[in-house]
């Protein structure tokens, strides 16, 4: 068995060209694509049997943790275990000297005072405290707020709880584009608007807001303004001042950092009140009691400072990628729409619709590579996306939709590979549809009259 | 007598003096003191009407800001205003609190149960009272950076509350209606009142 075990080793490292990489083929995936096919390197996945592990590009539902962060928060894992609400003694105090650098860290990507950021749970908590929070502190003279049909499923939920509680909720159509109309937005503002809700960058489908002018419309009216900025911070540059945001919520595990943390930025000048969701000793100043989880928040604080140093280098590698990724499936096929506005929008986020192809059994074909469609949330869901809905898009282009996300990590071996494997699904798919002959043929597929059997 | 006289000598000149230097407020009550002290005649009339001299005859400035109550006046009484508290049964207390002092020291001064733990020092949120009118809290001088961190603390806040120990009386909030909140960040589930120090 050793011996078995032995021979297979040293034949791997002789022949595999990719020898030191292979070793660590859990977090380069690049090489178990290109490796020679081996038996015994092949993964059983679900009674499927594939070459190696997936290629993972789906980026926005999270990110691999970047060693670096990895080795911050080892590191305070072991020798910084007090609880940072210590005030006695010296492992409090070296927990709570964590917990601040790292609360620097956050504030200096976006451009806030360290005093501004809470730390939560992730951007579930924070955009539940902010929309909940907000609305009950003000709910004897604030009774609407304002969203949009393309919000995380956990804004929107919140605001439906609103409703359930009393409260108005006006959720604003999106242009086909996916931005947001100016005028409906100033229209739909009222007197006791208590706060205005609108998410930096989607994570369906990518496009960017217009931040700037949303914030400045949103101070004319003197409405806070809170924004969902998971998928932008370390991404594109935010700046609480510009887009004059009182609340903004961030994830940690989208910007290479943990799961299971994030933090909400509440404005000091001028003070925004919140009443908190989670009651006790008055930790985060008052508004997230409970004792702070210090090595996620250090590995945050670690990721945050990371995504400032390369923030410029990620996009234009990854904006490279986007290219060579959308030109080498544009080039093979016809009839692929990117879902979203291409001018706004950020760079790792592909969303593309495939004509006269259904989106679940290309899902089923790309077994190799890790994509989405839609979001995580309404992966579960049978539903096609309700994003793309708001877009406008036609129900059989929303079944069909695949969301690549590509990261810093992400190398030009595996776009290629993703292109191969794409277009030889899409293809093959097309050939059995029934539709795609039909047009080709030149039948309009619009002016069918199907019969029911 | 003489008081009479003196008193009538007051009400004639605050009839004549511009409305800039006396307060309204004062020179009513003067006015009205002038009739109703045929009826009777307290010490608090004496201090009125002796007050009355020394604004005529000292800078109107120290009479109007004087901060502290030991002042080199000493013991002699400065203008003062009328101040309801409202407690968490709904209780109204009504007190009077000196032109200059805060509203934590005159709870305090009055047996009011208003707990101060850090004796007004912006280090604690225990001396959380809630302004009742919006107009009066619009009177307020807005609150620095410090205590709006120290009032995020605070046990039911609301969009009018501020630290007791950081308002300071002054005319204009004659007649405010401050509301005790129910409970502070000091858990005393078993209805403990700590005593002010």
């Amino acid at each position: 068995m050793a011996s078995k075990v032995i021979s297979a080793t040293i034949r791997r490292a002789l022949t595999n060209p990719h020898g030191a990489f292979s070793r660590c083929r859990h977090l380069s995936t690049a090489a178990a694509a290109t490796a020679v096919n081996y038996e015994d390197e092949s993964i059983l996945m679900k009674g499927v049997r594939i070459s190696g592990r997936p290629l993972y590009l789906d980026m926005q539902a999270t990110t691999p943790i970047d060693p670096r962060v990895f080795d911050a928060m080892n590191d305070s894992t072991i020798h910084e275990y007090g609880n940072p609400h210590s005030r006695t003694h010296m492992y409090g105090w070296e927990a709570e000297n964590a917990v601040e650098v790292a609360r620097i860290q956050v504030a200096k990507l976006i451009e806030a005072s360290p005093k501004e950021i809470i730390f939560m749970s992730g951007a579930t908590e924070a955009n539940n405290t902010a929309v909940k929070g907000v609305m009950h502190f003000y709910r004897d003279t604030k009774k609407h707020v304002i969203t949009t049909q393309t919000e995380h499923k956990c804004v929107l939920d919140s605001c439906r709880h609103l409703q359930q509680e009393g409260f108005e909720v006006t959720y604003l159509p999106v242009k086909t584009d996916g931005l947001v109309d100016l005028e409906m937005l100033k229209e739909a503002i009222r007197p006791d608007t208590g706060l205005v809700s609108i998410m930096a960058v989607n994570n369906e489908i990518g496009v960017v807001q217009p931040m700037e002018e949303i914030g400045r419309i949103c101070k004319e009216h003197n409405v806070p303004f809170h924004t969902d900025a998971a998928q932008a911070i370390g991404k594109i540059p935010v700046d609480v001042k510009k887009w004059n945001v009182a609340l903004m919520s961030m994830s940690a595990h989208k910007i290479y950092g943990p799961k299971g943390v994030g933090a909400l930025y509440v404005r000091r000048r001028p003070r925004i009140r919140l009443e908190p969701l989670m009651n006790g000793g008055g930790q985060e100043r008052g508004l997230r009691s409970g004792t702070g989880a210090t090595q996620q928040i250090v590995g945050f604080g670690a990721a945050c400072e990371l995504a400032m140093k390369e923030m410029e280098y990620d996009e234009k590698w990854i904006k490279g990628l986007q290219e060579r990724l959308l030109n080498g499936i544009r080039e093979k096929l016809d009839g692929v729409v990117v879902n979203g506005s291409m001018d706004s929008r950020y760079v790792g986020n592909l969303n593309l619709s495939f004509a006269y192809v259904e989106g679940e059994s290309l899902l089923m074909g790309l077994k190799e590579v890790a994509v989405s469609s839609g979001s995580a949330c309404t992966s579960a869901s049978l539903e096609p996306s309700y994003v793309l809905r708001a877009l406008g898009v036609d129900e059989d282009m929303a079944h069909t939709s695949i969301r690549f996300g590509i990261g810093r990590f992400t190398t030009k071996e595996e776009i290629d590979k993703a292109v191969e494997l794409t277009v030889k699904q899409v293809e093959k798919l097309r050939e059995m549809s029934p539709l795609y002959e039909m047009v080709k043929e030149g039948i309009d597929i619009k002016n069918i009259q199907w019969s029911q059997h | 007598m003489v008081f009479h006289r003196l008193s009538r000598l007051g009400s004639r000149i605050v009839r004549e003096l511009p409305r800039g230097i006396f307060m309204p407020v004062f020179g009513m009550r003067i006015l009205h003191r002038s009739y109703g002290q045929y009826l009777q005649s307290s010490p608090m009339l004496q201090r009125q009407t002796r007050s009355l001299k020394e604004a005529l005859f000292s800078n109107n400035r120290k009479f109007c800001t004087s901060f502290s109550t030991t002042s080199e006046k000493g013991g002699e009484e400065t203008e003062k205003i009328n101040v309801i508290f409202v407690d968490k049964d709904g209780e109204e207390i009504h007190i009077k609190v000196p032109i200059g002092m805060n509203i934590l020291e005159a709870a305090h001064e009055n047996d009011i149960e208003l707990e101060g733990a850090c004796e007004g020092s912006l280090a604690c949120s225990t001396c959380h009272v809630i302004v009742m009118d919006t107009e009066y809290y619009n009177k307020l001088e807005e609150p620095t950076d410090e205590e709006n961190d120290m009032l995020d603390l605070a046990f039911g806040l609301t969009a009018t509350s501020r630290l007791g120990c950081q308002v300071i009386a002054k005319p204009e909030l004659d007649g405010v209606r401050l509301a005790i909140p129910s409970a502070t960040r000091n858990f005393a589930v078993d209805g403990f009142v700590p005593k002010p120090h």
